[in-house]
């Protein structure tokens, strides 16, 4: 069942049951109180006319016209009027009665004996109602009369059934327009949530460009589009990532086949000397070798990107790791006069693998060369600071520029200049290290100026 | 016909480089978006192989700057990307024809020569003067249906001349298109080929198509 539809009935029957409880409270309460008040006239009439018949000593016989020319109270009584006997037999009526003969009922008469006041209600033939009042008059012990004022019931009743119509036909009509208004308002309420199943489905589709455009507004549904538009717009950009990630490791392996495909076409095109072929087969061997750097990359990115790459979590000494990776890259600067030394090393213990931390390392060094100028001199430094390792590595290359520092840890990303300086290189080993370092819950860190040197620190929580 | 390939690749565009001097045209290269687009404006290319991704300069933005320059030589992009908006950008940006990397060369060469053609107006794909026909796919040249052998550089003499028939050429035009070097300085060499070339397509024929413009250049012709 829709949101909306049930929500009005929801709203439609606990208004129906206030409204029910409502007006039934209203009949009891007015109901009561009318009779309340006819009671109270009656107590009032029949106490006048007890005074009246004590103080004059009325005996049994007295007509009423007497009565009421003795009593012109009683004559303005909207009451209806009747002395009786002892014995239970009406002695005086008055003449609003007509010719209703109201007898003094039994219960009334054995109440008068032991000389208590009755009140009864009573309902004649002809449907009218009357409230009676019958209290005996007693004088020196014995009963002398008994006094019955009666009123008719009428009017109550009356007021009582406009109000029952009142209520039966308002409250049903209240309830229409109650549903009515929060059939509207419920659907204006959910308009919003339509708006956003909406849009929902549009990105579904495959549109992440879509946004709410619900008000800024910091009810629910403003907090639900607001989180809702993040949520894509997290999303968007991660799928934006993914698509420039595959666009750019696509490119940047249509380029090493692009090179096999012209040369070898090139080279076949028509008979060659053998040392032309040599050549050729040469260069493809290059292009392999860099392709496969580029697949394995990229092969342990998306097992890292997957969790699936382990890092074990053992003691490792970086001052000794520093001191073994330094003379494995001494012989990577050789070949361009790039001196590798080593700087002050602190004694440094981490917690950590080994394997993936002398690669982070090996990486970070074969940067430095590769990026250094022939001449140029790259460091290796290691510190203990604050209960971090801080290990460096710091060249005189050709630098990065401040804007280029953001991007070098993304995925494929090379500078101009790298690009230039250096023609290996797939653009994913700082990529890698910065998750190596992630993963030991440090941090990467770049300072460099361009054409002058950088400076790449890993920090590491240190034992 | 001489050819700038603006590609930062550096076997790429060795590879493409030597593929077209093979065909006898003169190439150019230059890796640097920036720079590429200076030597495009300057000198007067044939053609124009354009890699889209270059430093320096983006190659989108070098052509729409050639373009905007009213430098009309066709140009040939060059995309790692096969997406087709990057097709479609190219293409409204000014570019005449464009290969998705890896290309086969035979394709890039096929391109090539129907892009040259364009320019020149020729329909059927061979150029013709009076009955000295030039095939540039297969690079056959026949005067009376007759075969005439040519050396490359001949070749690349006859084609520039036919593509510009009835046109007058300055040997300096003649240095530009056709060798590789600047020429300036010796343009007899050029006057050396016109007259291997004149040796070979007009002797022994009653119309002479190659002729001399004194003072100025070369010309050829049907009378």
């Amino acid at each position: 069942m829709p949101l909306r539809v049930r929500l009005t009935l929801w709203y439609g029957t606990a208004l129906a049951a206030i409204l029910v409880v409502f007006g039934g409270v209203l009949y009891a309460m007015l109901a009561h109180g009318l009779r309340d008040q006819v009671d109270r006239s009656l107590d009032e009439a029949a106490s006048v006319a007890v005074r009246a018949l004590e103080q004059h000593r009325v005996g049994p016989f007295l007509p009423f016209e007497d009565l009421a020319v003795e009593f012109p109270e009683l004559a303005v009584l909207d009451k209806s009027f009747q002395i009786f006997s002892p014995a239970g037999k009406v002695t005086i009526q008055s003449p609003n009665l007509g010719r209703l003969d109201i007898p003094l009922s039994r219960t009334a008469l054995e109440a008068a004996l032991s000389g208590r006041a009755t009140f009864e209600s009573a309902r004649f033939l002809d449907g009218s109602s009357f409230r009676l009042l019958s209290v005996p008059i007693i004088l020196d012990g014995a009963l002398v009369n008994i006094i019955q004022v009666g009123t008719s019931l009428r009017s109550v009743e009356e007021m009582l059934h406009r109000l029952l119509l009142v209520l039966l036909v308002s409250l049903p009509a209240a309830l229409a327009v109650a549903l009515g208004g929060g059939w509207f308002l419920a659907g204006r309420a959910l308009r919003p949530v339509e708006a956003i199943t909406q849009a929902a489905r549009r990105i579904a589709a495959g549109d992440l460009t879509q946004r709410l455009t619900v008000a800024h507004s910091p009810d629910e549904i403003g907090r639900l589009a607001a989180t809702f538009n993040n949520m894509i717009a997290r999303l968007e950009a991660s799928f934006r990532q993914v698509r420039q990630f595959s666009a750019d490791a696509s490119h940047e392996l249509r380029t090493p086949l692009t090179v096999m495909k012209g040369e070898t076409e090139l080279a076949l095109r028509r008979a060659r000397p053998a040392e032309d072929y040599k050549l050729v087969m040469e260069s493809t061997l290059e292009e392999i070798d860099r392709m496969a750097q580029i697949v394995d990359e990229l092969l342990f990115l998306s097992r890292a990107d997957l969790g699936e790459v382990r890092i074990e979590s053992q003691p490792v000494r970086l001052d000794a790791l520093v001191e073994d990776i330094q003379r494995q890259a001494v012989v990577l600067g050789q070949e361009q006069e790039i001196q590798v030394m080593v700087g002050s090393v602190a004694l440094v213990q981490v917690q950590g693998d080994e394997l993936r931390l002398r690669e982070l390392l090996l990486n970070l060094v074969d940067n430095a060369v590769k990026y250094s100028r022939p001449g140029g001199k790259v460091e290796i430094a290691l510190a203990r600071y604050a209960g971090m390792a801080r290990l460096s590595v710091t060249d005189q290359g050709i630098g990065i520029s401040v804007e280029a520092q953001t991007r070098i840890f993304d995925r494929f990303y090379r500078t101009d200049d790298a690009r230039a300086h250096a023609k290996k290189g797939t653009g994913l080993g700082l990529s890698i290290c910065k998750w190596i370092v992630e993963a030991h819950h440090g941090r990467i860190e770049v300072q460099s100026k361009a054409g002058e040197g950088s400076r790449f620190t890993v920090i590491l929580p240190a034992d | 016909m001489r050819i700038l390939v603006v590609e930062d690749e550096a076997k790429v565009a060795s590879f493409i480089r030597r593929a077209l001097e093979e065909e006898s045209y003169a190439v150019d290269v230059c890796a640097d978006g920036a720079r590429g687009l200076d030597l495009a404006r300057a000198g007067c290319y044939d053609l124009v192989i354009l890699d889209l991704m270059l430093p320096g300069m983006p190659g989108l933005e070098v052509l729409k700057a050639l373009r905007k320059e009213q430098v009309a030589a066709p140009v040939l992009i060059l995309t790692a990307r096969s997406e087709l908006d990057q097709k479609v950008k190219g293409l409204d940006a000014g570019a005449d024809d464009y290969l998705t990397k890896p290309f086969a060369i035979e394709e890039l060469l096929a391109r090539v020569r129907v892009l040259l053609r364009r320019g020149s107006g020729e329909a059927a794909g061979v150029l013709q003067v009076d009955d000295l026909v030039l095939n540039p796919a297969t690079r056959e040249v026949t005067r009376g249906g007759k075969r005439i052998e040519l050396t490359a550089k001949e070749y690349a003499l006859l084609e520039y001349l036919m593509r510009n028939a009835g046109r007058v050429l300055t040997r300096p035009m003649i240095a530009e298109h056709v060798w590789n070097q600047d020429f300036d300085t010796f343009t007899n060499v050029i006057d050396v080929y016109v007259n291997y070339l004149r040796n070979k397509i007009d002797r022994g024929q009653e119309r002479k198509l190659l002729q001399t413009v004194r003072g100025s250049g070369y010309t050829l012709k049907a009378e």
